[in-house]
């Protein structure tokens, strides 16, 4: 029982993780049909803005320093996708292959830039001293950490819905989701939408690349390299373009990976791969999506 | 003035030179590591044509076409280290499981169209991926890589002074592999790929089923794709993960955009270059450091990832059909201008 906590509990944190990777990456897909590819750059980019501000700006590892640094790195990576989205995928309009063409060149090239302005060396992300505490739930212990990972995806996850529902940008992009040429045709400018999706992805996946930062130990690179993956197959299992089916996935998946990885170690990859190809053949819109018209 | 109608046949006469270089000891051609090099971009070369034949002939965007590849590397070493088999059977029997892998792999994933297609065959490619780099059931060493067991490798093959052998061995593959290819998409077979890829709901509506072609197609990109990866092998000596991985896909579409999809030569020429620049690159950094640029340029210029991307980008934003595109368009405004100049005189 006490297992069963505390691996439920870290599939959740796992999940909400992948949760902040997939969000913005449905949203791109659902709207603009752009396949990202780019995404674990913003990833990396929130992380290294993240790093920068933690240990040049603040010197100091308190709770309020993490959480600032935490959001601006969300707001680095948020403008370097807005400066993306201006600069390339906007002058390819509709050549929908091409666009997922130019985000790979963007990986490559942000990767490149940073492996040599940072070497791919792992640089360490000051953590608040209580990320290492566990708290007894039952009797397992469960590592503190994973409870802000919880927290700050349900909060992103309580922006975006909101966002969504509430504001007219949002009623913009849920029609584009659904029919972009018919909003199009009524005379709406989609093209601010197309920034607000790439901002907020960016955003998203920037505190996701912090916090991955702080769950893996540090700052390189080349860290993004399977959670683009995962935030892939989480997207394609919760159907495209539906932020709550990318968080149901999440969850599916996270703990999927720890319930496997602790009864048959290393095999937790792989099942979620099985899982994935399972979710297609038998609904290749995934989960929560709509068969596009 | 460039003469058009001679690029034929001078393309042959240069093909012809560097095929026969290695044995008349002319210039580089003679350097074994300039053969060894080389030998790795042909069969690049190759391996770019297989995917052109699913990315740019069928319209099938596939992310996990390195896994056969990466097969006909590994099943062959794994049949010669563990079973003792010679190299050719060895080779031929894991050519053969391959085409059946990729049928099966094609089978699931073609159910399955556009980017899902590509999500599909992104999760086999991992899943492939992670069953040779976690060594699962012991055949594959993991991370380290497998070697070859040079005992049961013909003798011509092994040895500094014998590379040339495996540089012909790698020209070998690449003109089978064009040859194939070259009768694939002439076939009418073929002519139903390219249907498929500009206008597929016509295609089914003259009565032609879709998923029978495209599995078709992607068998055949897969099987062509182990055969150069038993040849690989055999150059490189040893299988790795790396092969396998998703990286390596993109690496092929990276390589397919540079020289041009559809075009066939295209794809063998941005394979080669790209092999050849992603080796050629590193040197950057050490004429980077002579000449004292800043570290903000160096440290990115000595990646090849760096140039090779940028030039990826600007390739899609500026010149769609990469250098086969260019060279065509070159030639047709050439001819344009002469019959203009035909016409006014």
């Amino acid at each position: 029982m006490d297992t069963f906590v505390l691996i439920s509990i870290t599939g959740v944190g796992l999940g909400a993780l992948y949760f902040l990777v997939a969000s913005g990456l449905s949203l791109i897909y659902g709207l603009m049909g752009v396949l990202n590819f780019a995404h674990g750059t913003f990833l990396v980019v929130g992380a290294f803005v993240g790093l920068w501000m933690s240990t040049q700006v603040f010197h100091t590892n308190s709770t309020f320093a993490f959480i600032v640094s935490m959001i601006v790195g969300g707001i680095g990576a948020g403008i370097f996708a807005l400066i993306m989205e201006q600069l390339l995928i906007t002058r390819l309009y509709n050549r929908h292959i091409d666009q997922a063409l130019v985000t790979v060149g963007v990986a490559l090239v942000v990767g490149a830039v940073l492996g040599g302005w940072f070497t791919n060396d792992l640089r360490l992300l000051p953590t608040p001293p209580w990320f290492i505490n566990t708290v007894t739930i039952g009797k397992a212990f469960i590592p503190v950490d994973r409870f802000l990972y919880i927290l700050t995806a349900l909060a992103l996850l309580g922006i975006f819905v909101g966002i969504l529902k509430f504001t007219r940008i949002g009623l913009i992009i849920r029609a584009g989701v659904e029919n972009r040429t018919m909003v199009t045709a009524l005379g709406i400018n989609v093209k601010r939408a197309f920034s607000a999706v790439f901002f907020l992805g960016g955003f998203a996946a920037g505190v996701g690349g912090v916090l991955i930062a702080a769950y893996q130990g540090g700052v390189t690179p080349l860290m993004a390299g399977s959670w683009l993956i995962y935030g892939f197959i989480v997207v394609v299992i919760g159907g495209m373009g539906s932020i709550g089916g990318s968080a149901v996935a999440a969850l599916l998946i996270g703990i999927t990976k720890q319930f496997v990885n602790y009864y048959i170690p290393g095999l937790g990859d792989f099942v979620v791969v099985i899982l994935l190809v399972a979710v297609l053949l038998v609904r290749p819109q995934g989960l929560f999506g709509k068969v596009s018209a | 003035m460039l003469r058009w109608k001679y690029s034929r046949p001078l393309l042959g006469l240069l093909i012809l030179i560097t095929a026969i270089g290695p044995a008349i000891h002319l210039g580089f051609l003679a350097e074994p590591g300039m053969q060894q090099t080389l030998a790795v971009a042909f069969l690049y070369g190759a391996l770019a044509l297989t995917y052109d034949l699913l990315f740019g002939f069928t319209g099938l965007l596939s992310f996990g076409h390195a896994v056969f590849f990466a097969s006909g590397m590994y099943l062959t070493a794994i049949f010669v280290n563990s079973a003792h088999m010679s190299l050719f059977p060895a080779a031929a029997i894991a050519i053969f499981i391959t085409s059946l892998l990729a049928t099966a792999v094609g089978a699931a994933s073609l159910r399955t169209t556009g980017i899902t297609f590509a999500m599909v065959t992104l999760a086999f490619g991992e899943a492939g991926h992670i069953i040779i780099s976690r060594n699962f059931g012991n055949f594959t060493n993991g991370e380290n890589g497998l070697a070859l067991n040079a005992d049961r490798v013909p003798s011509f093959f092994l040895g500094v002074a014998n590379t040339r052998y495996l540089f012909w061995l790698a020209l070998s593959v690449l003109a089978i592999t064009y040859f194939a290819i070259w009768w694939v998409t002439q076939s009418s077979a073929g002519k139903v790929f390219q249907a498929l890829r500009d206008n597929e709901v016509r295609a089914s509506v003259l009565g032609l089923n879709p998923f029978v072609y495209k599995l078709l197609a992607f068998m055949i990109a897969g099987t062509l794709a182990s055969i150069v990866g038993c040849a690989m092998l055999v150059i490189s000596g040893s299988a790795s993960p790396r092969f396998a991985s998703a990286e390596t896909t993109i690496a092929l579409l990276l390589m397919v955009i540079l020289g041009g999809a559809v075009t066939r030569w295209g794809a063998v020429i941005g394979g080669i270059l790209y092999s050849l620049a992603s080796t050629r690159l590193q040197d950057f950094s050490k004429i980077a450091t002579q000449h004292h640029i800043p570290k903000v340029l160096s440290g990115p210029l000595s990646e090849p990832a760096f140039t090779l991307g940028l030039i990826f980008i600007l390739i899609v934003m500026f010149a769609p059909g990469g250098l086969s595109g260019a060279y065509y368009r070159l030639r047709q405004s050439y001819f344009a201008k002469k019959s203009r100049k035909a016409e006014t005189e």
